[in-house]
């Protein structure tokens, strides 16, 4: 690798937090109270615990393993044949997950800001704004996630406390209630949003200190996580269970009941709206500039330039395939949380293997580097 | 040879991305060439109605059952909108800064679809700030307004949604003399209630949330206009499920928001004291409200607690008081004043249980803190009801009387 390895910790907590956070937290309280009625928040919170998980599974196989990607390390794990096939996987889903991403966003922007301007330029425009930033290397990729950060929390943590003046705190209970079996698969959709944490495995051979990515990464998606979390219990605290499953983008009703005090703005979604472009932008560049270096370690190139742009048309076709709305959830549900397998299953299966050959290599020979 | 060079392409190529993907112009849209919506009434209509077929051609078969709704818009005349206060005297007086379009329609929507077909400009709701329902249309339900609200993402959330005594379009021909647009009257009448605890918070999206909820019923402001340009709170409206069943009287919405545990009191009453041998007005200033809940032989009891922090705010017969004001008479009074709160907090809770409205949100609290008794007796709103209906309840207030104002005696 040619890039210099200068991201730092704080760095890497952002690139874990803005990614998480993106286009997702806006029918996230509609994904945990239909899983658990008024047991969204431990829906949520099992969803976090699988998350931290998955995430605990890649760090340490990045730390057994700190000058190379998940592309390197697969290779010499599984053989070069079959560790090559399994990442087509991984690319192939992270695409999917991109398309799908700047689909919601795009379906998003034409319901409620931009209703005359077609869906098709929405997703266009943040795809293209994607691609071009994706061409600089991973330290302004970090750089770029750093600078976002503040600008995505604190707008979300405002709207949270200020929606409280609205909360019933008896829409929260019972804390539990709802089948476990249900719960479950609520959670894997939980955990499945979180998934974008999964570009931590190209960036810790370019941190500054790898040893310190498991308490980074960690520190990351427990902040994201506990963002996610305020979301789901001020969303079911100010509607209640039974009106927040009638509605779409929970978040997004939240910010629109939500006013300043005094008058000073009567609704915060427009505030809340020009965050989450942000956060949407930070969060499919996180997908875009993971597939383009993924491509890059696949076919042994030094540049991922290259990729860039050659990826748009096929990320954009992705996108447009699902036919409506509701049919695009189905989708999104059903991707994300097949794509558990992906981002858990397939780093486990290497850990398992690395451990176990490990083992038996030290009584051989050392031949691993 | 003049053939362009890989840059050059690239650099034309980018201009026209640039050109194609940066002009944002689809959703432009001039702030006068849109028709504000501010207010909209919904009543029923009236005879013959002239309708033109724009949502459905001929005869819908389940539409037909709904009442034909007639819809009076409250548009903003642009230009006519008086920005910032008003200088006394100035021409033009007295044009009417709004204009009022009624329509009729199966449905809001169809009906905005008619309102669309008479008004040039595009229809906008972003500034839609109260939604006045006649009480007879309330009463057949209103759940078949709330679908095309809900779903339009300009409707605001924090818009309010209220009841008329009789006619509800009279709200929007209303010229009150505070403000010039009536609309705005109206909406800063129910928000200063609030401020003066005379309403409890009900915008219109916590009405949605509980009109969703199966363990509460809705209530709304209920209103009347008085000479042409005074909205008066009459009341509160409750509902059973999406129907309006009954309203209260404005005094009752104080004892409502003492039980729901509104802070702010904005009610008095008198009490007669024999120390002192007159009435005083007592004020509520504060109200604090505990609710307990219990199961009695499988049926649920309701115990509140209530606490009131009151000041006396006039002696009635202060001139001819043969004894002055002293602490003995503030502590009977002080004691009849909750007398008197548990009492009319009953009468309150029996009147709403006879019609099966729960709009103290009771339920609520046996789904949080009775989950088991919940499941096994409760699965839709109509279920609570029946359970509703025979709720024991205990009332226990007390009342601190601390302030009495300039006065010495």
């Amino acid at each position: 690798m040619d890039t210099p390895k200068k991201i730092t910790d704080i760095q890497t907590a952002s690139i874990v937090i803005s990614s998480i956070i993106g286009v997702g937290v806006l029918p996230l309280p509609l994904f945990a109270v239909r899983a658990g009625n008024t047991a969204a928040p431990i829906v949520t919170l099992i969803g976090i615990a699988i998350s931290l998980f998955a995430l605990f599974i890649i760090t340490v196989l990045g730390m057994r393993h700190p000058n190379k990607t998940i592309f390197g390390y697969s290779e010499e794990i599984l053989g070069k044949w079959l560790g090559r096939f399994c990442n087509i996987f991984v690319i192939l889903f992270f695409a999917l997950l991109t398309a799908l991403g700047s689909r919601e966003f795009g379906a998003v922007v034409t319901t409620a800001i931009l209703r005359e301007t077609p869906i098709e330029v929405t997703v266009l425009v943040m795809l293209l704004l994607a691609a071009i930033t994706s061409r600089n290397d991973l330290n302004t990729f970090a750089y770029i996630h750093t600078f976002y950060l503040p600008v995505i929390i604190s707008p979300v943590v405002i709207i949270v406390v200020l929606s409280l003046q609205n909360a019933n705190a008896l829409y929260l209970q019972p804390l539990l209630g709802n089948d476990i079996g249900d719960m479950f698969k609520g959670s894997l959709t939980i955990a499945s949003l979180c998934q974008w944490s999964f570009v931590l495995t190209i960036i810790i051979p370019l941190m500054l200190n790898p040893k310190r990515a498991m308490r980074t990464g960690m520190t990351g998606l427990l902040i994201a996580g506990g963002i996610l979390l305020m979301l789901v219990v001020a969303s079911v605290a100010v509607f209640g269970a039974e009106e927040t499953k009638k509605l779409l983008w929970p978040t997004l009703e939240l910010a629109r009941t939500t006013t300043l005090p005094g008058d000073l703005l009567q609704r915060m979604d427009v505030v809340f709206l020009t965050v989450w472009v942000t956060a949407v932008f930070t969060t499919l560049l996180s997908g875009y500039t993971f597939i383009c270096h993924a491509l890059s370690g696949l076919f042994r190139l030094r540049d991922h330039k290259i990729f860039s742009f050659s990826l748009l048309p096929i990320i954009f076709v992705l996108s447009m395939l699902p036919g409506n709305l509701l049919q695009m959830y189905k989708v999104i549900e059903f991707v994300g949380r097949f794509g558990l397998i992906v981002t858990i299953g397939y780093p486990c299966i290497l850990l398992a293997i690395d451990l176990i050959r490990n083992k038996r290599g030290k009584r051989s020979a050392p031949t691993n580097m | 040879m003049l053939l362009p060079t890989c840059r050059q392409l690239l650099l034309f190529f980018t201009s026209v991305m640039i050109c194609i993907v940066l002009t944002g112009c689809w959703d432009s849209d001039e702030i006068d060439e849109r028709a504000v919506v501010l207010a909209i009434s919904i009543d029923k209509a009236v005879g013959e109605k002239e309708e033109i077929k724009i949502a459905h051609k001929g005869k819908m078969s389940d539409l037909a059952d709904q009442p034909v709704i007639r819809l009076s818009a409250q548009i903003a005349l642009p230009g006519r909108i008086p920005l910032g206060p008003e200088t006394g005297g100035g021409g033009g007086s007295e044009q009417s800064p709004v204009w009022v379009v009624s329509v009729t329609g199966h449905t809001i929507d169809e009906a905005m679809l008619n309102l669309q077909q008479e008004v040039a400009d595009e229809i906008f709701l972003g500034h839609l700030r109260v939604i006045v329902v006649s009480e007879e249309i309330a009463r057949i339900g209103v759940n078949r307004f709330t679908d095309y609200l809900k779903r339009n993402p300009e409707i605001r959330r924090t818009a309010w949604m209220v009841v008329s005594k009789g006619k509800a379009d009279r709200f929007m021909q209303m010229a009150p003399k505070l403000e010039r647009v009536p609309a705005l009257y109206l909406s800063t009448v129910l928000d200063d209630a609030i401020d003066l605890g005379k309403f409890p918070s009900d915008f219109i999206g916590k009405f949605w949330s509980i009109l969703s909820s199966n363990a509460q019923d809705a209530f709304l402001p209920y209103l009347d206009i008085k000479n042409k340009e005074n909205v008066q709170i009459k009341g509160l409206a409750y509902f059973k499920g999406n129907k309006m069943i009954g309203t209260t009287n404005p005094l009752e919405i104080g004892l409502f928001m003492g039980i729901i545990g509104e802070e702010r009191g904005g009610y008095g009453t008198f009490v007669d004291s024999p120390e002192i041998d007159g009435f005083l007005l007592v004020r509520a200033m504060k109200r604090d409200a505990k609710i307990k809940t219990s199961l009695k032989n499988g049926r649920p009891h309701v115990r509140i607690i209530l606490h009131y922090e009151a000041m006396i705010s006039e002696n009635e017969v202060d001139k001819n008081a043969k004894k002055p004001l002293n602490p003995k008479a503030i502590n009977s009074v002080e004691g009849k004043f909750s007398k008197g709160v548990e009492k009319k907090v009953k009468q309150l809770i029996k009147k709403t249980q006879k019609d099966e409205s729960d709009i103290y949100g009771f339920g609520d609290h046996f789904r949080a803190k009775h989950p088991e008794y919940w499941k096994s007796k409760v699965r839709k709103l109509e279920d609570w009801h029946e359970q509703y209906k025979n709720m024991t309840v205990q009332v226990d207030c007390k009342t601190n009387i601390r302030l009495v104002g300039m006065k010495s005696k």
